[in-house]
């Protein structure tokens, strides 16, 4: 109850941010874009066509009738076609959603849960040589661009001069097994290049930990280290930590998939906002940016929440 | 108070060592120290701060951090054992049971995600073997005898939800929970105010004759120390320079650091006074100690030899006190 | 840290500071960084690559990056010592051409993201709890929200396809990072100074937190700039990838682009090339930027 009173509060605070963000885009997608009325028209367009086009595009109304219209779309996730193949674009989100989601899950839990467990080694055996190890990997994998590590995997794993052991392009999920095949390289590069920003990130904070004056207290009572370590540096460790995960969430969706989908050829949402980036296709633009700001602000919101149920300290007021 | 059983000695410390590695170079934080400690003593460990003291305390435990710091030489014996000899797994099992240390800082000794009641019962589980349900009871038994009230309730209760009083007075259960026969507290009282310092002194002390422990007070407040210590080790630049029982060091203080100390405590005088009394000089670079005494060049009673070697700890005729000074008072 | 070393260090540091007659933190820092081996090698990496840039700029080398003189996809040789692309241009020479727009995209964008998060971070702090600090958190929470390439591509739009598109955007989004920072800051600091300030009745608001509170956090944005040019290096990449980056002249990004599908075919050099020279700055950079960070750190005891 409690829990449901603040997400709604957290959720009504979230509202400037909601409008900021959709106004912005607004501004620069809509208003200062191109005029798309002449794309819309055959040749020669006689006076009575391009007007016609213009009112259907609203370009002759006042520019807050024209934004509250977005809104009004926003909030019925109503907004119109794609321009470029006429498809509905909730269907077009509501179909591309779910295979960008199959896509960046694995990397993303991978990511993590990997990155989790190699700070605990590094953080485990500080100074020595595990750490130095583990920190440079995680230096190189930072060092190296997301798109290099692609390619590198591409070439590594699917080219005819690599192992070729998987397919270079496209996207399968019929069976669990085309899945895999399909889900691997992108999930390796995401992994790879994840990892040296998480390794080096959750070092730090449970390097943090360890130093921390109850640590130095349970020692004093003789607590054996394993124990020390799962149970009063571990759960310390999880709040900042999660709070990094759950904020992820978006770009993770978005962003991320965004590159792996132009280039491995998977018909995923970031896929359908390159297309609609490079055809200048407005309707969809304007969806996938509404989706990610609202999407941001529950990801807050889940942040937050979680916070709550992690850390005693923090209450719901 | 307890009595006291002589013929066997509770700590002897001899010539305790230790380093640490800094940027600058190696720094001896502890530089020979030696004193004993009977069942049931409460031993004051007295000194300004980077004297040594609180690494004294520390090493006793074997809590010294391993990179940078280590006991170099020197022993420490615990009942007959040498504890500098003994590995982690021994010492851990002597730490929070045989000897309990408690710390300055009681708003971050606790673990904040975790219940009192539960880091307690970590303790109590760890050393005595109890079941989850008898640990709880103990815990609340021994909160009960610090003084807390609603023990029952409290037992539950997250750190952040008590005052700093509270928190170390659950400081001082858990470390009694085991009932050890060495408690090592350092600075306890330095982070609470006036008020709450004398009640959980107080509490200190009524425990300490209850379970017949001894103590090692480590502090800079010498007040304190005239109140609860039968003894008192003043240190200074890592060494011991007096060793005495408590009445004859606050009456008559043998070196000249330890009466200066006693004369710069601000006080109700008879006649009034310009200035407050201070020792003059600063307290040497510990990279860059000189040969000879340390305090020489703050001392008024400085001579030749004081500069060319450093004196030893010597017992003074007639009396209980050892000093390390060739001119003691 | 906990209390035993952290005493042996501090009268150390005492007498150290005594005797310097109060060291400030750059000097320690400049002290520090001198002995950090991995720090001084990757300044060395750092300045080489800069030096090559600087040739290129002032067309020492690399200028006749474009020329088409040699056969079609050569392989490495004496003369071409990366051999050729597809049209015949020295894939060597693009190389090193690229850094220099690297550190031009680099630059820029350290400075521009490093110049508004100050600003824009010293006075939502100065002013914390006010309306114009709900404002500044307010910009920085919709920026976020906002993916980059999206907003890349919105910006290039509405743009109309400027070629400054690429730093508009990335400068619209690595400031908040650093106005965080400085934010965070200069709350602290506030209570510090203020009160000298409050005491020095006349003297203005943006006196103060120019003159006094802002060089204070100078640490803070020193290690942020170096952060945010590598974020910008390497964000270049992708979005000359997807076409919003670079649009004339060469980049790194635009050879990887380049080679996506030569490298299916087997053809290598292009890739190798670009990304050998990109991961060795960048690398280093991040090497740099952490021995920075470090011997910047107050917290003098290091862990050995």
């Amino acid at each position: 109850m409690e829990v449901l009173q603040y997400s709604i509060r957290k959720m009504i605070a979230g509202i400037p941010l909601v409008l900021g963000v959709t106004f912005i885009s607004f501004l620069l997608i809509v208003y200062f874009g191109p005029d798309q009325t002449y794309e819309l028209l055959g040749k020669n367009p006689t006076a009575e066509e391009i007007a016609e086009v213009r009112s259907q595009l609203g370009y002759d109304q006042p520019f807050v009738a024209r934004y509250l219209q977005y809104l009004r779309e926003i909030v019925t996730l109503d907004f119109g076609s794609s321009q470029s193949t006429d498809e509905k674009v909730s269907s077009i989100l509501a179909r591309t959603i779910p295979v960008s989601l199959l896509l960046s899950i694995p990397g993303f839990v991978l990511g993590n849960l990997l990155g989790v467990i190699l700070a605990l080694l590094a953080a485990y055996h500080r100074g020595r040589w595990p750490d130095k190890f583990i920190m440079g990997f995680a230096a190189v994998g930072m060092s190296i661009s997301f798109l290099i590590a692609i390619i590198g995997f591409q070439i590594l794993l699917s080219s005819s001069d690599g192992l070729d052991l998987f397919p270079v392009r496209g996207w399968d999920t019929s069976t669990p097994w085309q899945y895999l095949r399909y889900v691997t390289v992108p999930t390796l590069a995401t992994v790879f290049v994840a990892l040296g920003y998480n390794t080096r990130f959750y070092r730090a904070v449970i390097v943090e930990e360890m130093t921390r004056d109850h640590v130095r207290t349970a020692r004093a009572f003789g607590i054996p280290p394993i124990q020390l370590f799962y149970k009063n540096i571990l759960k310390n460790s999880m709040i900042p930590i999660v709070t990094r995960v759950v904020f992820s969430i978006p770009l993770i969706i978005i962003s991320g998939s965004l590159l792996l989908e132009s280039f491995f050829g998977i018909p995923g949402v970031g896929k359908v906002s390159y297309d609609a980036i490079v055809t200048g296709d407005q309707p969809v633009l304007k969806a996938v940016v509404a989706l990610t700001a609202v999407l941001f602000v529950v990801a807050q919101l889940l942040t937050d929440i979680c916070y709550r149920i992690v850390d005693p300290r923090v209450s719901l007021k | 108070m307890s009595q006291r059983d002589s013929s066997e000695t509770l700590l002897r410390v001899l010539d305790l060592v230790v380093e640490f590695d800094t940027d600058q170079g190696v720094v001896r934080a502890v530089d020979g120290v030696s004193f004993d400690l009977q069942p049931g003593e409460t031993m004051g460990l007295v000194g300004e701060s980077g004297c040594g003291k609180t690494v004294t305390g520390l090493a006793l435990l074997g809590l010294i951090p391993s990179p940078p710091g280590r006991i170099v030489s020197g022993s420490i014996e615990f009942l007959g054992q040498d504890l500098t000899a003994l590995a982690e797994n021994e010492l851990r099992k002597i730490r929070g049971s045989d000897i309990s240390m408690i710390f300055q800082e009681p708003m971050t000794a606790l673990n904040p995600v975790f219940r009192i009641g539960n880091q307690m019962s970590d303790v109590l589980r760890l050393h005595q073997g109890l079941s989850r349900r008898q640990a709880r009871a103990a815990a609340i038994e021994m909160l009960a005898k610090v003084g807390i009230p609603d023990p029952g309730q409290r037992v539950d209760d997250y750190p952040h939800q008590l005052s700093g009083g509270m928190r170390q007075r659950v400081m001082i259960a858990m470390a009694l929970s085991c009932g050890p026969k060495l408690l090592v507290a350092d600075e306890p009282t330095t982070a609470l105010d006036v008020t709450t310092q004398a009640q959980v002194l107080e509490q200190i002390t009524k425990l300490q004759g209850e379970f017949g422990m001894a103590m090692i007070l480590v502090t800079h407040d010498l007040g304190v120390v005239a109140e609860t210590c039968q003894k008192a080790i003043v240190m200074y630049c890592g060494r011991i320079v007096e060793n005495s029982p408590i009445a004859p060091m606050f009456e008559s203080p043998r070196h000249p650091y330890t009466a200066g100390l006693l004369a710069s405590i601000p006080r109700v005088r008879a006649e009034r006074v310009k200035e407050l009394p201070v020792i003059p000089g600063i307290v040497p670079d510990l990279l860059h100690l000189p040969t000879g005494c340390r305090f020489a060049d703050r001392c008024s009673k400085v001579q030749g030899r004081c500069r060319q070697s450093i004196p030893q700890l010597q017992q003074l005729a007639d009396t209980k006190t050892l000093v390390a000074c060739y001119e003691p008072n | 840290m906990s209390a035993e070393s952290s005493q042996a260090n501090s009268i150390a540091e005492n007498q150290a500071r005594r005797r310097a007659h109060g060291d400030s933190l750059w000097l320690k820092a400049l002290r520090k960084f001198r002995h950090d081996r991995v720090g001084m090698w990757s300044l060395a990496v750092v300045c080489l690559y800069a030096l090559a840039a600087l040739g290129v700029v002032t067309g020492l080398w690399a200028s006749d990056w474009a020329a088409v003189t040699g056969p079609k996809w050569a392989s490495a040789s004496a003369e071409y010592w990366f051999g050729t692309n597809i049209i015949g241009q020295d894939i060597f020479a693009r190389a090193l051409y690229s850094t220099r727009t690297a550190f031009e995209v680099g630059v820029i964008v350290a400075l521009g993201a490093t110049f508004l998060g100050a600003v824009l971070g010293s006075i939502a702090g100065f002013f914390s709890g006010t309306w114009i600090d709900e404002i500044v958190i307010w910009l920085m929470g919709v920026l976020d929200s906002v993916p980059f390439i999206l907003l890349v591509a919105a910006i290039a739009y509405s743009l109309q396809g400027s070629p400054w598109a690429m730093h508009i955007a990335m400068i619209a989004t690595f400031w908040i990072t650093t106005a965080r920072l400085v934010r965070g800051e200069v709350i602290k600091l506030k209570s510090l100074e203020y009160v000298e300030a409050a005491r020095a009745i006349g003297l203005s608001q943006t006196l103060i937190i120019f003159r006094h509170i802002l060089p204070n956090t100078f640490h803070i944005l020193l290690v942020q700039a170096t952060i945010s040019f590598v974020a910008a290096i390497k964000s270049e990449v992708i979005l000359s990838f997807l076409g919003l980056g670079v649009k004339d002249g060469m980049s790194w990004g635009l050879m990887i682009s380049e080679s996506t599908f030569e490298v299916l075919a087997g053809f290598f050099n292009n890739f190798i090339a670009a990304s050998i020279l990109m991961f060795g700055l960048v690398m280093a950079f991040n090497m740099f930027s952490d021995a920075l960070q470090d011997a910047l750190d107050p917290r003098t005891v290091k862990e050995s």
